[in-house]
């Protein structure tokens, strides 16, 4: 904004401001002389009086002289103008669309944008009908067409930065569509924004309906971020991995870094170098009671404070519902397929609360799966078509399935039935004596890997790998002995041998509870992460019939009722910690953040709006006059000085 | 030029008054002062009608009988007396226009006093002094003498700063035997100044009259607006908004004057504030009896 006149000849006037001084340099250089014999006595006098006198000489002068100011000022019509669009006097349709996606709570952004649209609410010749929508829509987003600008501009102030961001050109395109039905022949989208680079796919701005504002000068604004959290639990602590990344091309010095676990804090301070990441680790021991621990990371704020913090959910304290499935039960319980497997998990649950359920074949065939976080299907020979769907659906949502495989396995109803989750395809049953080989993975230990010799394999199945599984341990002859495979969700672990001794040693050796820990804590941790969430997405409520039905809370306390038919919550529109209430108590917990790719203030490769000189053509002063102001500052100066003399006389 | 100052209305005015001396003193000639030696032949002079101050027990009540009117007889010898009039001649006097100029009133009460007092047959000497300068007439009886004092004032011009002391030490140092001090000035010098000439005087056994002369400016300060002032001795100059200093400059001489009148009550001087816009007759009447 800047400031003109209307009538600038009048300024002439402010000559005048002359009067009052020279009145006042006049009178005192140029006073009545006079001898006088009692000098003394006013010397005397005055020296009492001087400085009140002086003080009040110059408050006057000052005053007058700005009532003489300002009434030159109002005659020359003062007025604030800004450069605006040219616009046509004609009516037209116009949607303001400001950019409300997080980038833009950078500084003063978004203020910024807001000015901008109130200005070209101001600016809409008559007849002309608006409306105001944010680049990225929220719950609350109901724009209609107006013509009242009061109304507009209460719609504009009323607007609030969202913590995501949208497909910008697909948005844009439907405001335009939307427009097509108003009432005026013209039509246009004007949006105001700061050009992140996020949400643009195409990057084509060039639609003659599309008017642009660039609210921000800057083309690499500086920022760093929490861009990501790791949760890792190691015995009995936990270690919470952060990514601050420094999207800036200078050095972030001495970071203050925060890593908050319930009521525990540990700082830290990191230097990161221009465009790069740096991970801090903090370790927190888990010698709390509580089942499930919330916290945060969070840096020192910048000019964007939202990505300054991210949040998390750490639920690995929460009791383990595992299902064993002990294909090749026995009466001496010390013969059974999963005796050394059972002593295993009871070993781990002394660390890591765990509930295990030991079925035979035929019984699992009526269990409900998806109550389990890991099922062990130990040497399971028959298999139903229902279970190996429930099976899929079970790994699918985010469960572990664990198989050994032994004798009893058939390779047809596996290969046909398990195929979209085993990680390759049966083949046949090797029989040497093998040992394992050092691991190569970065999921075992040096521990694990050190002792892999000590493990003697007599038989084992040879499986032809899907190329997207994993191979986490093999035997000397390159033969794999423990497969990952990812499907949606979930995990699946294949050893291609027996869990009790008749194939192998395996059970017996000091390896197999370091790798049945280990493959324990993965499937913990992919469990957290199913508990993540971005600001947008939408969040599956697990719904039971209930009387009360369930409630979401979220950050700000606000709550949501939750009912049978919406299985989906979706105003996850605030990041932060939230909670699901039944009953009147908090049952479960789950965390939504803003989407790191927003943190990068990286600007579209279109050159700027306001330093293209074509463009700069087509601007307008628009025009704010500001006489009123003036008048009310003669008033009270006139009152001011008129209460001053009053006091001084 | 010698009538000019004299006031002759009010010397003609106040010829019926007497200026005395309120105590005994030891006059060379008969006059009107009480004598302070005891008379040689202290008979019935003359009667003479009663004036404030005589005493009671001289009244001579046959006389009251025949003529209804108060007479005292005069018994005792009575002298004549000297004066010595000092005339304030420094700068500060020289303010004022035309009759209201200090310096010329001063010289006009000093010139009619001088006349009704060697009128009443006593001697009168004239010190005209500044700080710079002091000029002493010695002191002479019979009315011819008028001549040369007013000859003498004419002369004066105002000039210097004012400095009491010196010349009243000279006075003194010329009136060693009794006399009688006129003071004429504005006394615009330090208070303890004042003070210590009129104990000089007063520790000398002689008494003491005082004019303090000021105009009515130096009184009222009537000014309006903003006046550079320059002091008439010492050219210090100041700016002063006059309306606001009037208050307070008010309080100051009120002050000042209040000192001065405490000063000569304390020494037993007789005060008389003349301004310059009172006659000559209303400042002589408050030293003169009838």
């Amino acid at each position: 904004m800047n400031l003109s006149f209307l009538s600038p000849l009048f300024l002439i006037g402010l000559a005048a401001i002359a009067l009052p001084i020279i009145a006042h340099l006049i009178s005192c250089k140029s006073s009545l002389k006079r001898s006088f014999p009692a000098v003394k006595f006013l010397l005397s006098s005055q020296g009492e009086l001087a400085s009140t006198s002086r003080i009040k000489d110059l408050l006057f002068l000052l005053l007058r002289a700005l009532i003489l100011v300002l009434i030159v000022l109002i005659f020359a019509k003062p007025a604030m103008f800004s450069f605006s669009q040219k616009i046509d006097t004609a009516p037209l349709s116009m949607a303001i669309v400001i950019d409300n996606s997080f980038s833009m709570g950078y500084e003063n952004n978004f203020k910024n944008a807001k000015n901008k649209a109130l200005e070209r609410v101001d600016a809409l010749p008559d007849g002309s009908f608006a409306l105001i929508e944010p680049l990225v829509p929220n719950n609350e987003s109901e724009s209609h067409l107006s013509e009242s600008k009061n109304l507009l501009r209460k719609s504009i102030k009323e607007l609030e930065l969202s913590f995501s961001f949208t497909n910008n050109e697909q948005r844009l395109q439907d405001i335009y569509s939307s427009l097509l039905n108003s009432p005026n022949e013209r039509k246009q989208v004007l949006l105001i924004t700061d050009f992140q680079k996020n949400g643009w796919v195409s990057e084509d701005l060039s639609k003659p309906w599309l008017e642009l504002i660039n609210i921000s000068n800057d083309t690499k604004p500086p920022n760093h971020a929490v861009s990501g959290i790791e949760l890792n639990n190691i015995n009995n602590s936990t270690r919470i991995q952060s990514r601050i990344s420094n999207f800036s091309t200078d050095l972030v010095k001495e970071l203050l870094t925060i890593t908050q676990l319930d009521k525990e804090e540990i700082k830290e301070f990191v230097n990161i170098e221009p465009q790069d990441s740096k991970t801090t680790a903090a370790n927190f021991t888990n010698d709390s009671t509580s089942q499930t621990a919330t916290g945060l990371v969070k840096t020192a704020n910048d000019k964007l404070k939202i990505d300054d913090v991210r949040y998390f959910i750490l639920n690995d304290k929460d009791e383990s519902k595992i299902l064993i499935v002990d294909g090749d039960p026995r009466e001496d319980s010390r013969l059974s397929e999963t005796y050394y497997l059972a002593r295993a998990l009871e070993t781990i649950s002394e660390n890591t609360a765990t509930n295990t359920t030991v079925l035979d074949n035929n019984s699992v065939l009526d269990e409900e799966l998806s109550v389990y976080e890991i099922i062990y299907l130990a040497n399971i020979g028959e298999l139903t078509p229902r279970f190996a769907e429930e099976l899929e659906k079970f790994v699918a949502q985010g469960g572990t399935a664990v198989m050994f495989l032994g004798n009893r396995v058939s390779i047809g109803p596996y290969n046909t039935m398990l195929k979209n989750i085993m990680p390759g395809e049966l083949l046949t049953i090797k029989e040497e004596n093998l040992s394992l080989a050092p691991s190569s993975s970065s999921i075992f230990t040096r521990d694990i890997t050190d002792r892999a010799n000590q493990v003697r394999i007599n038989k084992l199945f040879n499986i032809s790998l899907h190329p997207e599984s994993e191979v986490l341990i093999k035997a000397t002859d390159d033969t794999p002995f423990l497969i990952k495979n990812k499907h949606d969700n979930g995990n699946v672990f294949v050893f291609s041998s027996t869990a009790d001794t008749s194939w192998n040693n395996f059970s017996i050796t000091p390896v197999f509870l370091p790798v049945i820990k280990m493959i324990h804590d993965l499937a913990n941790s992919e469990r957290n992460k199913s508990r993540h969430y971005f600001v947008g997405e939408h969040v599956k409520i697990e719904m039971v019939e209930e009387k009360d039905g369930a409630f979401v809370i979220d950050p700000n306390g606000k709550e949501y009722q939750m009912n049978l038919e919406s299985k989906e919550f979706q105003d996850t529109w605030v990041p932060g910690i939230y909670m699901v209430k039944r009953t009147g108590e908090i049952t479960d917990q789950f965390v939504v953040n803003v989407d790191p790719k927003e943190s990068n203030l990286e600007k579209i490769s279109i050159p700027s709006i306001e330093k293209d000189p074509e463009h700069k053509d087509n601007l307008v002063k628009v025009f704010k006059e500001l006489w009123r102001c003036f008048l009310w500052g003669v008033i009270a100066l006139f009152v001011s000085e008129a209460v001053f003399r009053g006091l001084f006389s | 030029m010698s009538n000019e100052i004299l006031d002759i209305e009010t010397a003609l005015r106040l010829k019926g008054f007497n200026f005395r001396a309120s105590s005994k003193v030891s006059g060379y000639k008969s006059g009107i002062h009480k004598s302070s030696y005891k008379g040689i032949s202290p008979d019935f002079l003359d009667h003479k009608e009663y004036s404030r101050g005589d005493e009671l027990k001289q009244i001579d009540w046959r006389l009251y009988g025949r003529h209804d009117r108060l007479y005292v007889k005069k018994f005792e010898d009575e002298v004549n007396m000297r004066w010595c009039i000092l005339i304030d001649q420094s700068a500060s006097m020289n303010y004022g226009d035309g009759k209201y100029n200090k310096f010329e009133y001063a010289k006009r009460l000093c010139a009619t006093l001088a006349y009704l007092l060697l009128k009443q047959g006593d001697s009168v000497g004239l010190v005209a002094f500044s700080e710079s300068d002091i000029e002493i007439i010695p002191p002479k009886a019979g009315s011819h003498f008028i001549t040369p004092i007013l000859n003498k004032l004419e002369t004066l011009q105002p000039s210097g700063s004012t400095g009491l002391k010196d010349p009243i030490l000279k006075a003194l140092e010329a009136y060693r035997s009794d006399a009688s001090f006129v003071i004429i000035s504005d006394l615009l010098i330090d208070t303890d100044t004042v003070e210590q000439s009129i104990k000089l005087i007063r520790n000398s056994r002689k008494e003491i009259s005082l004019f303090q002369v000021l105009h009515p400016d130096e009184m009222e300060f009537d000014f309006s607006g903003s006046i550079e002032f320059e002091d008439l001795e010492t050219a210090e100059k100041v700016i002063v908004d006059t309306g606001s200093l009037r208050h307070t400059y008010r309080q100051k001489m009120m002050e000042f004057i209040d000192h001065i009148k405490r000063i000569c009550h304390e020494n037993e001087t007789r005060y008389v504030l003349s301004s310059t816009n009172q006659t000559i007759e209303k400042s002589l009447i408050q030293i003169a009896d009838k």
